[in-house]
């Protein structure tokens, strides 16, 4: 019965890092701890921030917002470049603590993830669910580090429980049940809703819906067929009552990534290295995860801040650097001028036995470049990353970093 | 404000191998000036892993600036890789 509320017992902890890389910093640092402190991804002044503490928050610095301006703002600001490798071994940290309450937990992000209790042990199960949400914080001070903080949510579905977790910040805890649910949406505006952003928001508006409860309160028909035009607002409708339609798996499609460039006006000689690079990171992400790729997409963004994206679908899957980047390179001589962030991505993703089955076919060719690929990941995993590159690539690891990838947690290793 | 001083200096440590939060914790130093540093914090220790070589990474203070030392698990060394905001 999907039009009442759910009303069964919260089952869904959602738990989300405070400001996770600023506070991270701040427990390394522990003179930093009380001031302001910015992560940026690059250490010049016109990079945007990508996460601030709280005391940054506090003078009106945002995300987003370029250092000068926050600077402007906020004198005392410290600001740093992101350490990727002390944010990997906090959440993992993180997760191996949720792992001790169940063996249902996914991690969202690197700053936050979700323990389903539905399937846990008895001991846990009967446990008061807020008990457990303290007892992960304590666990998190003590074996992290004491100004690590995070935001529990509790609900019956894992958009409560995200909710209930974005209640009140920092370091709070807070249960959605059928009992307060209709007050929580209350007190939030439609934005709060994870999901809901600016042109949802208008379409939303567009039939008379201006609240979260006016949300609530709508048709299932007016939201599937008016508002989202699909099934999305049939799931919405539940979502909101507290029913679980998010516990979903999507299988990986595609890898890549992107690099905005180090210098302004840059020779297309230089980029073209920079996007050597980026193939050959692609290529290592692709293999590390057992697959083989169909397709190359080239994207640019201009400083005119303008698109341009080309793609090919290659006769026969690919795997090695070199076949990306020789598809890449093609596509990109028809890319414009004056670029200001590049991005490779491989499409079609699929399992790589199932194209070792076609390799008799095609001779020994792909089985050379195969041992060949293989051989240099093996030494790159035995001795460190880009150990062996290509001598097209020598020096541009001083440029092209590794960053902390926002949202998907599939390579954290 | 940001002066972070990137180095590479061999350091002589004195650190103490127990159960606890870092297992290892370096509670004293000496530079290659001859400056005695004591520990009086550490602020959280993270592997890196480099190929299959392991470095552990120290960001501790002394409560007048922030250190990072690396342990190099495979060559067992100590290198002071950071030092920052000097009061």
């Amino acid at each position: 019965m999907m039009d009442a509320y759910n009303s069964a017992k919260p089952s869904v902890m959602h738990i989300d890092l405070n400001s996770c890389f600023a506070t991270v910093e701040q427990q390394a640092r522990p003179m930093l701890r009380g001031r302001p402190v910015a992560i940026v991804n690059r250490r010049i002044e016109n990079t945007s921030i990508i996460t601030c503490s709280y005391e940054a928050k506090a003078c009106g610095v945002t995300l987003g917002m370029s250092i000068k301006e926050a600077r402007r703002l906020c004198p005392d600001l410290v600001w740093l470049e992101s350490d990727p490798p002390k944010y990997k071994y906090v959440y993992h940290q993180l997760m191996r603590i949720m792992n001790d309450y169940s063996a249902h937990v996914r991690m969202k992000s690197i700053d936050e993830g979700i323990i389903d209790f539905s399937e846990t042990t008895q001991e846990i199960a009967q446990r008061n669910l807020v008990d457990i949400g303290h007892e992960i914080k304590q666990r998190l001070w003590t074996e992290v580090g004491e100004a690590m903080n995070c935001n529990v949510g509790i609900g019956t579905n894992r958009f409560l429980a995200k909710t209930a977790a974005g209640l009140r910040k920092p370091n709070g805890l807070d249960v959605i049940t059928v009992q307060n649910l209709r007050q929580v949406y209350e007190a939030l505006k439609l934005t709060d809703l994870t999901g809901i952003a600016g042109r949802m928001e208008k379409r939303l508006n567009a039939v008379g819906i201006f609240t979260p409860l006016q949300f609530l309160d709508a048709d299932e028909t007016v939201l599937r067929k008016i508002v989202f035009k699909s099934v999305d607002g049939s799931y919405w409708y539940r979502r909101l009552r507290g029913w679980e339609v998010d516990k979903r798996d999507f299988p990986l499609k595609s890898a890549g990534r992107q690099y905005v460039l180090d210098g302004y006006r840059m020779p297309k000689e230089k980029v073209l290295q920079r996007l050597h690079h980026l193939c050959e990171e692609t290529g290592a992400k692709v293999r590390s995860k057992g697959m083989v790729a169909r397709g190359v997409m080239v994207y640019v963004r201009t400083y005119d801040y303008g698109g341009w994206h080309a793609k090919t679908m290659a006769p026969l899957p690919f795997f090695s650097n070199e076949a990306i980047y020789a598809q890449a390179n093609k596509l990109f001589a028809a890319a414009p001028e004056g670029i200001k962030m590049i991005a490779v991505s491989c499409y079609g993703l699929q399992p790589a036995d199932a194209h070792i089955a076609q390799l008799s076919l095609f001779g020994d060719d792909i089985a050379k470049e195969r041992a060949l690929t293989s051989a240099v990941d093996d030494i790159n995993s035995r001795y460190g990353k880009r150990v062996i590159h290509s001598a097209d690539t020598l020096g541009t690891d001083f440029y092209v970093k590794e960053r902390i990838p926002f949202g998907s947690t599939r390579y954290m290793g | 404000m940001n002066d972070e001083t990137f180095l590479n200096e061999q350091v002589d440590v004195v650190a103490v191998f127990r159960p606890g939060r870092t297992m290892c914790e370096p509670i004293r130093f000496r530079r290659k000036n001859g400056q005695d540093i004591t520990i009086t914090k550490i602020g959280l220790r993270h592997p890196v892993a480099h190929g299959k070589r392991m470095l552990h990474m120290f960001d501790v203070t002394d409560g007048c600036a922030d250190y990072r030392l690396e342990f190099d698990a495979e060559r067992l060394t100590w290198r002071l890789t950071i030092e920052a905001d000097r009061l």
